[in-house]
């Protein structure tokens, strides 16, 4: 890509974004929407930079992230593991594959509930749900990852010497990893919904509950805010991932 | 370096395709840059000339990266040249159309469609009744020797069927000049020969304008009336070899011809020289 | 690798039934009021289905859910094509959309329920803006991939550019896109359910909420039942109508990336 195509996009990127906050604005200023509904852009995004400085909302912060890191750093692990597991025993497929095929379409937070019940109300109940809605697309895509990975790759490995019990971590995972790293990414954008959600149906504190307690004393400006804050947090987090997975896969051909 | 000098008189009028030599296709002082992320972008074709008379086979050789497929993309109108102009009969090309067909190495047949409805596509385009377009193909799915097959999906054929069925979709909405972008590349040793000579049965029927890209110097030898042979970085003619055997072709016969076969030696040493300025220029 | 048809269809409800079992021995050993036996919960079904208002609710989710799910996929596969073959729509949209993706969109409703009131348009809403985005996805990368050369070829025999969008991008792209449709179905019907959860009017999220502040632990579990089974049965019937009508396709990778 061309300096010139690169920077162009960025331009054209832009516009909408501009576009959408000009809208915000005109809307407010003349008069289509009371202020009481649709709170111009500038007192949101200063409430923002308050509530970015107050101890509160740090916390609350802190809370969602908290369960957002725990739930998908589960979900990682499980969903690499099992993923591996299922791509190279057969056996362990035949158990893991229709179990997921039920499992996967099932709406998570249908379960959620049942989690409350048995788990609580504060933090361990949320963490399972992430847990439980980010697994499911880890799992499948270091599954997929792993299987397809060329058998040509593996024999080269074993005939230059590496045993049965290494080939595993030495060939397949990282030959995996590009697919594994693309399953993780919309983990972590599902983690990041998923604990929204979750803070929003029942939660004393996080950034979901700050959303509902907003709603419930009318606070619009307060209700945008954690919206916006979740919203930051996910491009972050989404960047800081394409960071490490540029790190990651240095070497592999442009996919 | 030598370059066919362009046939001066350009007809305006249709020609109606007798063994009259008039210039169905005038290439006209064409080059194609191509931008690229360095500084300087990368010249595919420099320059270049040629005429190519109607019902002319005329290949265009050359290793590959040498612009031989992008001369080709700019005659079909798929890609318009940074400078010169292409013409056909006399016309400037400014977009793609039915009297050039392409045949392409990728087949892009569509894959929805089973093969009868992929053949059928272009005719019924042209505004021909469902049941004279189908009585049509037909008749060309047989030519092409897929009899039988007019209800299979391009995902259960071969790579030389998909091949066939995309030489019959072209055929049938019988475009003037028919332009191959090294259509047997993708095949194995021995479908590529059936093709080949398949195609000359066929094209020996009607006669079109061919213009074949290629990388196989025995492949333009034996299917040729002209052979186009280019350089690469910067795209250049080298050299226009007319090929001058007999027709019909019969591979059997021709591979123990000696004048086939100095053709090949000729032209084979032409590209070792091609490759060699490269490394020595 | 499973082997013969029958297995394959087997092995699914195999897999529930396994699941159900060790749902009722966990249950039996924990020995809580809060978690009732499997058995317990699916006996609670039919109460739940043969009351008349219960039933309305269910109904009048899934009836917010098919017009959200349509209104998107009208709005957004064409969108999505158009951004796969159009590099400078693609820029456009893109950020944009990149914006729009982590906030959950029945998060909204409560942003959503103060502009345009509590009734049907705001959770149809909400479920049209959470289900376009995996199908604009999907659209785009289904639209990108077609190729060139069919459009050529396309181009070739006559098609004028909005013909080819139509007749040969498009069903080009229809397995991806059913793919993204797929996806949006799950979540169409999770954002129904998650929204009705938070936004306590009607719907089955409702009933669920309900009978948990009421301890009637039974009823929480057969809702779960029965909007599990929703979601599954809706699944199984999508991705059937999807392989009649690609047929003709290569097979793609047959367990989807499933969505929240």
């Amino acid at each position: 890509m061309t300096a010139r195509a690169v920077s162009k996009d960025i331009v054209l990127g832009i516009i909408p974004i501009a576009l959408v906050m000009a809208l915000w604005q005109s809307l407010v200023t003349f008069g289509y929407a009371p202020v009481s509904l649709l709170p111009p852009p500038g007192s949101v995004f200063a409430r923002l930079a308050h509530q970015l400085v107050t101890a509160g909302f740090l916390q609350d912060i802190a809370a969602t992230l908290f369960r957002l890191f725990a739930g998908f750093g589960i979900a990682v692990s499980l969903g690499v593991t099992i993923g591996l597991a299922a791509a190279v025993s057969p056996g362990i497929n035949a158990v893991v594959r229709p179990v997921v095929r039920v499992l996967a379409p099932l709406p998570k937070v249908a379960l959620y509930p049942a989690m409350l019940l048995l788990l609580g109300f504060d933090h361990a109940s949320k963490i399972t749900l992430v847990a439980a809605d980010a697994l499911f697309p880890i799992l499948l895509s270091t599954y997929y990852g792993a299987s397809m990975v060329e058998q040509k790759l593996i024999w080269s490995a074993m005939a230059a010497g590496t045993p049965r019990s290494q080939v595993l971590f030495k060939v397949v995972l990282p030959a995996a990893l590009p697919s594994i790293l693309t399953g993780c990414r919309i983990g972590l954008v599902i983690s990041c919904i998923v604990v929204f959600l979750a803070e929003m149906i029942t939660s004393s504190d996080g950034l979901g509950h700050v959303l509902v307690a907003a709603a419930r004393t009318f606070q619009t400006v307060d209700m945008f805010v954690p919206l916006i804050t979740i919203s930051l947090l996910g491009l972050i987090l989404n960047g800081l991932l394409h960071g490490l997975r540029t790190y990651l896969l240095r070497g592999f051909p442009e996919v | 370096m030598s370059v066919v000098p362009l046939r001066p008189g350009v007809q305006a009028e249709p020609s109606s395709g007798h063994a009259q030599p008039v210039a169905m296709i005038e290439i006209d002082r064409v080059s194609q840059m191509f931008e690229t992320s360095g500084r300087r972008g990368h010249l595919a074709l420099s320059d270049i000339s040629l005429s190519i008379e109607d019902g002319a086979f005329v290949s265009i050789l050359g290793p590959s990266g040498c612009g031989k497929s992008t001369l080709l993309y700019i005659v079909g109108g798929f890609v318009m040249p940074t400078a010169g102009v292409a013409r056909v009969k006399g016309r400037a090309i400014a977009g793609p159309g039915p009297d050039r067909g392409p045949v392409f190495q990728e087949f892009a047949l569509f894959p929805w469609k089973n093969v009868l409805g992929n053949v059928m596509y272009g005719l019924r385009q042209q505004g021909v009744t469902r049941g004279e377009a189908e009585a049509q193909s037909r008749r060309l799915i047989e030519m092409v020797g897929l009899k039988g097959y007019e209800t299979f999906y391009p995902k259960e054929l071969s790579g030389g069927m998909k091949q066939r069925v995309a030489i019959a979709r072209t055929l049938a909405y019988r475009p003037e000049v028919l332009l191959m972008d090294e259509p047997f590349g993708a095949l194995d040793a021995h479908t590529r020969t059936r093709l080949q000579n398949d195609l000359l049965n066929i094209w020996e029927r009607d006669r079109k304008t061919v213009l074949f890209v290629t990388h196989s110097v025995d492949e333009a030898v034996f299917l040729s009336d002209k052979v186009v042979v280019m350089t690469r970085s910067p795209g250049r003619i080298k050299e226009v070899v007319e090929i001058d055997l007999p027709r019909p072709r019969r591979r059997a016969d021709l591979l123990l011809d000696p004048h086939y076969q100095k053709y090949v030696v000729d032209i084979e040493k032409l590209i070792d020289d091609v490759l060699d300025d490269e490394l020595h220029p | 690798m499973s082997g013969s048809l029958p297995g394959r269809r087997l092995s699914p409800l195999l897999a529930c039934l396994g699941l159900l079992c060790v749902w009722q021995v966990a249950a039996l050993v924990l020995k809580t009021d809060s978690f009732p036996t499997a058995l317990d919960a699916i006996r609670a079904i039919p109460s739940i289905l043969g009351d008349r208002e219960a039933l309305l609710n269910i109904l009048d989710s899934l009836r917010r859910m098919t017009v959200g799910l349509v209104l998107a996929a009208l709005v957004s596969i064409p969108l999505g094509l158009m951004m796969g073959r159009s590099r400078a729509v693609a820029s456009f949209f893109n950020p944009l959309l990149m914006v729009v993706y982590p906030v959950p969109k029945a998060a909204l409703m409560p942003v959503i329920m103060l502009w345009l009131g509590v009734g049907d348009v705001s959770k149809t809403l909400v479920i049209f803006l959470g289900v376009s985005i995996p199908i604009v996805y999907h659209s785009f990368q289904g639209g990108k991939a077609v190729e060139e050369k069919m459009l050529w070829s396309g181009a070739a025999m006559g098609l004028s550019a909005p013909q080819r969008m139509v007749r040969i991008v498009l069903p080009a792209a229809l397995p991806e896109i059913l793919t993204g449709c797929r996806t949006g179905l799950v979540l169409a019907l999770i954002t129904m359910v998650t929204s009705e959860m938070i936004a306590r009017q009607n719907g089955a999220g409702n009933i669920l909420f309900n009978a948990l502040d009421m301890a009637q632990y039974d009823t929480v579990f057969a809702m779960i039942i029965i909007i599990g089974a929703l979601g599954i049965v809706f699944d199984a019937a999508f991705e059937t109508l999807r392989g009649s009508l690609v047929r003709w396709s290569e097979p793609q990778f047959d367990m989807p990336l499933s969505f929240s």
